[in-house]
């Protein structure tokens, strides 16, 4: 978790909210948040090592492989649901967009973007491009179902998922007119703040 | 590790769940350890319900291990050099508390059949009386796993600031009808014997030993997984050395032979009854018209709950349930699965994954 990434998600989640991080990993975002916005944060993990982290730091984690379901989780007052880094990990993403927006008003995704310039020329190379977002290779790599930012505003606009809020980075976590300018080239990260 | 046995008096009437009243009632404990000058290091651990006060260590009950010596103990999970660990035996045992085998000092006589229900409910009463007894203001952690998580759990509700962590293990916030079903089998095995008496055998100086064994025997099978049987014992024949009967045939047969019959030494026939339906009738949310989450709403202590995949008889969707229930009423709450080779009874056992997560529950900030 880049210090930027964090400050945006501060800023979208408001004060004394119920939030839910789907994919947790330590739960240093969740612990961010109840120190500075005094939420009451859930994790879902699946990763015993960081589920320990989670429960040594007193997050409040639920031992659950994402893809099981996330619909579970309706109907507990959510105000904000985050799926960081985790989308393009799952198997049927478009699927759990719908029902994350299910689970709480209104969801944080983060995604790596695979238009990013760095990775389009590691594809003209002929090889599987890596990058800081995306290092495993591709025999190790969790992500099933990458895709560009150009792909997954598509999605939000056919599905009608609503794009409230969007922050591109650069690989280095911060803004940029150059990402402004030409998000899909060069931004190597989105972070969007979802709602129906 | 500082080890202290002792049986307390209180003098006070306990009114119980069902209505009837204990005027006076005695407590066998057991503690672990040395209580702070803060006084906020104080764990209480709860039995599952055949258990007693005797958790840990080996400097009592003829040296045999407590219940759950793998967790408690000097840098053990529970670190008994940082931690004050008290363990009671549940009214209705029969390890020294008052229950069916102890004397009524109203008639002088033992209670047997005549000792009254009692509830989870009842115990964690008077577990509330031994804390303040104690002089602790509250208990840093209550930990049970089985019937113990259930106390755990009732603790975290009934006495919300007595209590800063709960880790509930293999438990359920009320059991199934297949589990009550298998507690009355046992039961009817009980009472079938031709030595059950109504309960009343004590008057003739008989045991229902046959009956004892037989339920205990159900229900050991009901902790193990079947995985754990298949690799402990598979189908191998008992060597006719070490037969413990001329009828056994394989060892699986033996082990529950001989488990059974130390268990009907030692357990009284009156207290399977009691302890079961202790279990059967839990379920705190019927307190609050059945709604779990209003029922969570009491709590301010946050909970750690564990289930274990190879459970059965406890499966892990009921600690999943109690963590569901948990979030919606805004508790804090974490939920793990943990492997556990040995079925229910994988929360008696260490294993690293389960150790770690317990620890790092306790050490952690509230």
């Amino acid at each position: 978790m880049n210090k930027s990434l964090e400050q945006i998600v501060t800023e979208w989640v408001a004060d004394n909210s119920k939030v839910i991080d789907f994919g947790c990993g330590d739960g240093s975002l969740l612990k961010s948040l109840a120190d500075s916005k005094s939420i009451i944060g859930y994790g879902v993990e699946n990763d015993p090592d960081k589920i320990h982290s989670c429960i040594k730091n007193g997050i409040s984690v639920v031992q659950q492989d994402i893809d099981q379901g996330l619909l579970e989780y309706k109907n507990m007052d959510f105000d904000t649901a985050i799926m960081a880094s985790s989308i393009q990990c799952l198997r049927k993403p478009k699927e759990a967009l719908q029902n994350i927006l299910e689970v709480a008003n209104q969801c944080v995704i983060t995604l790596p973007n695979f238009g990013n310039w760095e990775l389009r020329t590691g594809l003209l190379k002929g090889k599987m491009p890596s990058s800081s977002q995306l290092p495993a290779r591709w025999y190790e790599t969790k992500n099933l179902h990458l895709c560009t930012i150009a792909d997954f505003e598509e999605l939000c606009e056919t599905e009608g998922f609503k794009i409230l809020k969007k922050v591109y980075l650069n690989k280095r976590g911060n803004t940029s007119w150059l990402t402004d300018y030409s998000p899909n080239l060069f931004a190597a990260e989105a972070v969007y703040l979802l709602g129906k | 590790m500082k080890t202290h046995t002792e049986k307390l008096t209180f003098d006070e009437t306990i009114k119980l769940e069902s209505g009837s009243t204990l005027s006076g009632f005695e407590l066998m404990i057991e503690t672990y350890g040395e209580l702070n000058q803060n006084k906020d290091n104080a764990v209480l651990v709860c039995h599952a319900f055949s258990g007693n006060h005797h958790a840990a260590g080996t400097k009592t009950e003829g040296g045999k291990p407590g219940w759950w010596d793998q967790i408690i103990g000097d840098d053990k999970t529970i670190d008994t050099s940082k931690y004050f660990v008290v363990s009671v035996n549940n009214l209705g045992g029969c390890d020294g508390s008052s229950g069916p085998i102890s004397i009524s000092p109203e008639t002088n006589q033992m209670y047997g059949a005549s000792f009254p229900e009692v509830s989870v409910k009842d115990w964690v009463n008077a577990q509330k009386t031994l804390l303040e007894y104690l002089k602790i203001p509250a208990w840093e952690m209550v930990a049970g796993g089985s019937l113990g998580g259930m106390q755990a759990l009732q603790w975290s509700i009934s006495y919300p600031t007595l209590i800063k962590k709960a880790a509930i293990i293999a438990a359920s916030s009320k059991i199934s009808s297949q589990n009550i079903a298998l507690n009355e089998v046992a039961r009817e095995i009980i009472r079938k014997d031709e030595n059950f008496a109504e309960g009343d055998y004590h008057l003739q100086n008989i045991k229902p030993k046959k009956g004892l064994k037989a339920a205990r025997m159900l229900g050991h099978i009901t902790y193990l997984s079947e995985a754990n049987m298949r690799k402990r014992f598979g189908r191998k024949l008992q060597s006719p050395e070490t037969k413990i009967d001329e009828e056994v045939s394989y060892e699986v047969e033996n082990y529950l032979q001989y488990k059974g019959e130390q268990f009907a030494e030692t357990f009284d026939a009156n207290s399977y009854i009691l302890m079961t339906k202790a279990m059967d009738s839990f379920d705190p949310a019927k307190d609050f018209e059945q709604d779990l989450v209003k029922c969570f709403k009491q709590i301010k202590a946050k909970l750690f709950i564990a289930s274990f995949n190879s459970d059965w008889l406890f499966p892990k969707e009921y600690g999943k349930d109690i963590q569901l229930s948990a979030i919606k009423a805004g508790v804090r709450s974490s939920y793990v699965e943990l492997e556990g080779d040995y079925g229910h009874d994988s929360f008696l056992f260490h294993s690293d994954e389960y150790a770690s997560s317990l620890k790092n529950f306790l050490e952690s900030d509230e």
